[in-house]
């Protein structure tokens, strides 16, 4: 039992595999878990964020890296569990089990849009280039309605919907009678995005893992091979837009707002970019490259830098033309050779 | 409102709604067809291309040349994209939709920093005239007009010029048309720069009847590229016009009926079902039912 674990979490399917590896995984666990004993809440709160992000980039990684389809509209699934989070647990306000329904719903509301939308595309058999046209479509048409329902008739329950104000005083996220806030808010986060990032791997090693990378590959073939390939994409499509939900609840839960500009396309355009950068055929590179940019676009934007746009589109443009598999990956590739250990395991096909 | 002008009145809406989906996707659907590259920069070409006119505009150029200029200055721009970025991204779609993207990124928020948040409007040229209840501006008849134009002239550049001829070639089968001495890297310069150049033209044609602002690209592209999924790829010019045709016609009375942003959502809705029902567009439906008739014909 304890065999067949390792070697689900110690696969081939992401980079790194080898003990040194493992132990300096622990090691940057660790120093996570020391670092808000180092630090103001504040600082420690900014942390949460960039790390409630991950599951949402985790989500692209799985989708687009491993299975070859890109959807340039996952903050939609974002947006929906976040604002039917806000409705639910607004109007729950005071009762310790709203938030658990909040979540609950939030979940719910997100896999049946994602599901009814990934039925007609994947069981049309549309060209690959459709589907992130399509998403990205749905996405600015979340943002438009959302946009409009400012004023007092868009209200349901107790909550305002708030145009592009957006949603405020969302309640936290509470279990019993503790409430997630601060310093416990962070470690909340960072036990969800390990067990996002584990259970990834575990799910990816696995034999439906293998055949979702062989969809990837060459997606005739696995058909070919007896695997009823729209099912398997209709399920990984739902299983990413059940992680950008997980980011949609983190994120309202930390600020307790929510506006339009979260479904918008320059926040659509944020996910694509971390696993772009980072490696898409990579959960660790793409959690490495969510947590640095969004480390670098805070940085940028709290000093009131416009151009913040500006240099993230540079750097996907550059990572796109001279490092297409992901700078962290090319990294992780050239420790491996110096240390002629960890060999490169995940193949990107040229055509992508 | 009486029965003729209502009915006026629809037959106008009809054709406005066509006119705009068509300008709105024409230069997108023809880099599509004829590269398999979609462009997500083709909102900023059209945001270019608009700004290229406000800014001639004001500066004295008769509205009517401040278009032509438009559609030069951009397909300029576009053949550099082409020749420096885009063109290391044939054969992987993927990987140059991500890189479209990036580049309206930075063109969006770039604009924004050098022009800031918006720019002096244009007036609509051209009045109004009213039949009944019914009232229309001359504009948009022109804009229709225009549409149809663009139709013809398209069909005329692929059907009877050289670089039609090549176009096509290299579309069926690049690597033969190469072999056979044609030079695919400059039909493929020459179609992205054509379609930008269309994407400018388009931008200024609908500057006047929008705001003109850096991310007023955004604006066109869930229409765009909604027409463009509709369309398919198969053939660009039966692609564009049929899809914007069927898409208006969801779209207009909806539209009418419960406001224009259900009608965006209609669109989306149509796109899906049209796309379960015909994955590869209309333009393939329509080419599969001409040849069969050519070859019951032969």
């Amino acid at each position: 039992m304890t065999n067949k674990f390792f070697q689900l979490i110690g696969g081939d399917a992401d980079i790194g595999s080898s003990k040194l590896f493992w132990i300096g995984f622990v090691i940057v666990v660790v120093l996570f878990c020391l670092y808000p004993t180092q630090v103001s809440e504040f600082r420690a709160s900014n942390v949460a964020y960039y790390l409630l992000n991950i599951p949402l980039g985790l989500g692209i990684a799985l989708l687009w890296g491993y299975c070859g389809v890109l959807s340039f509209g996952h903050v939609a699934y974002f947006g929906i569990a976040g604002y039917t989070y806000g409705i639910i647990a607004g109007n729950m306000a005071g009762n310790a089990y709203g938030p658990m329904v909040g979540v609950l719903g939030g979940l719910v509301a997100s896999i049946i849009v994602a599901g009814v939308f990934a039925y007609f595309v994947f069981y049309a058999r549309v060209r690959e280039w459709i589907i992130p046209i399509l998403t990205l479509v749905l996405t600015l048409i979340l943002e438009t309605f959302l946009g409009q329902t400012a004023g007092y008739q868009w209200r349901v329950g107790s909550v305002l919907l708030g145009g592009y104000n957006g949603m405020t005083g969302i309640p936290a996220f509470q279990i019993g009678s503790f409430v997630f806030m601060g310093y416990s808010f962070y470690y909340f986060c960072l036990i969800i995005v390990l067990a996002c990032y584990v259970g990834l791997r575990m799910l990816l090693n696995s034999n439906f893992g293998q055949v979702v990378i062989a969809i990837r590959e060459d997606p005739l073939r696995t058909e070919m091979l007896g695997y009823d390939i729209r099912a398997r994409q209709w399920l990984v499509f739902v299983l990413s837009a059940v992680l950008a939900s997980v980011s949609g609840l983190l994120y309202v839960q930390w600020g307790q707002y929510i506006t339009p500009s979260q479904v918008g396309l320059y926040a659509a355009a944020l996910p694509i970019i971390w696993a772009a950068v980072g490696g898409r055929t990579s959960l660790l590179a793409v959690v490495i490259a969510t947590i640095v940019l969004n480390w670098v676009t805070y940085t940028l934007s709290s000093q009131g830098n416009q151009a913040a746009m500006v240099i993230i589109g540079t750097a996907l443009v550059v990572t796109m033309l001279f490092f297409p598999r992901g700078i962290v990956i090319m990294v992780a590739e050239w420790l491996g050779q110096i240390s002629n250990r960890n060999k490169p395991v995940d193949k990107v096909s040229a055509h992508e | 409102m009486e029965v003729d002008a209502l009915a006026l009145s629809l037959a106008y809406q009809l054709g406005t709604n066509a006119a705009f989906l068509f300008l709105a996707a024409v230069g997108l659907i023809i880099i599509l067809g004829m590269m398999n590259i979609i462009n997500l920069a083709h909102g900023e070409l059209m945001m270019i291309g608009a700004y290229i006119a406000t800014i001639t505009h004001h500066a004295g150029l008769p509205f009517p040349l401040a278009v032509v200029a438009s559609f030069f200055g951009v397909a300029f721009f576009g053949a550099i994209l082409e020749l420096t970025i885009v063109r290391r991204f044939y054969g992987r779609e993927l990987g140059a939709l991500v890189v479209t993207w990036g580049i309206s990124l930075i063109l969006g928020q770039g604009t924004f920093l050098v022009f800031g948040p918006f720019m002096p409007a244009i007036k609509i040229p051209g009045g109004s005239s009213s039949y009944g209840s019914f009232s229309y501006s001359h504009y948009w008849l022109v804009l229709i007009a225009i549409s149809i134009a663009l139709i013809f002239v398209l069909y005329w550049i692929y059907r009877h010029t050289s670089y039609g001829l090549q176009a096509r070639a290299t579309m069926q089968n690049a690597k033969m048309a190469n072999a056979l001495g044609v030079p695919t890297a400059r039909v493929y310069t020459l179609t992205f720069s054509l379609g930008a150049g269309l994407a400018g033209l388009s931008g200024a044609l609908l500057a006047p009847t929008s705001t003109i602002a850096p991310f007023m690209g955004q604006q066109f592209v869930a229409p765009a590229f909604i027409t463009v999924v509709v369309g398919g790829a198969t053939n660009v010019i039966s692609g564009a016009v049929g899809s914007s045709l069927i898409l208006s016609a969801v779209k207009t009375p909806i539209g009418m009926a419960l406001g224009a942003f259900s009608g965006t959502v209609a669109l989306l809705v149509a796109a899906l079902i049209i796309i379960r029902i015909m994955p590869n567009g209309i333009s393939f439906t329509i080419q599969k039912y001409l040849d069969r008739r050519r070859n019951k014909k032969a």
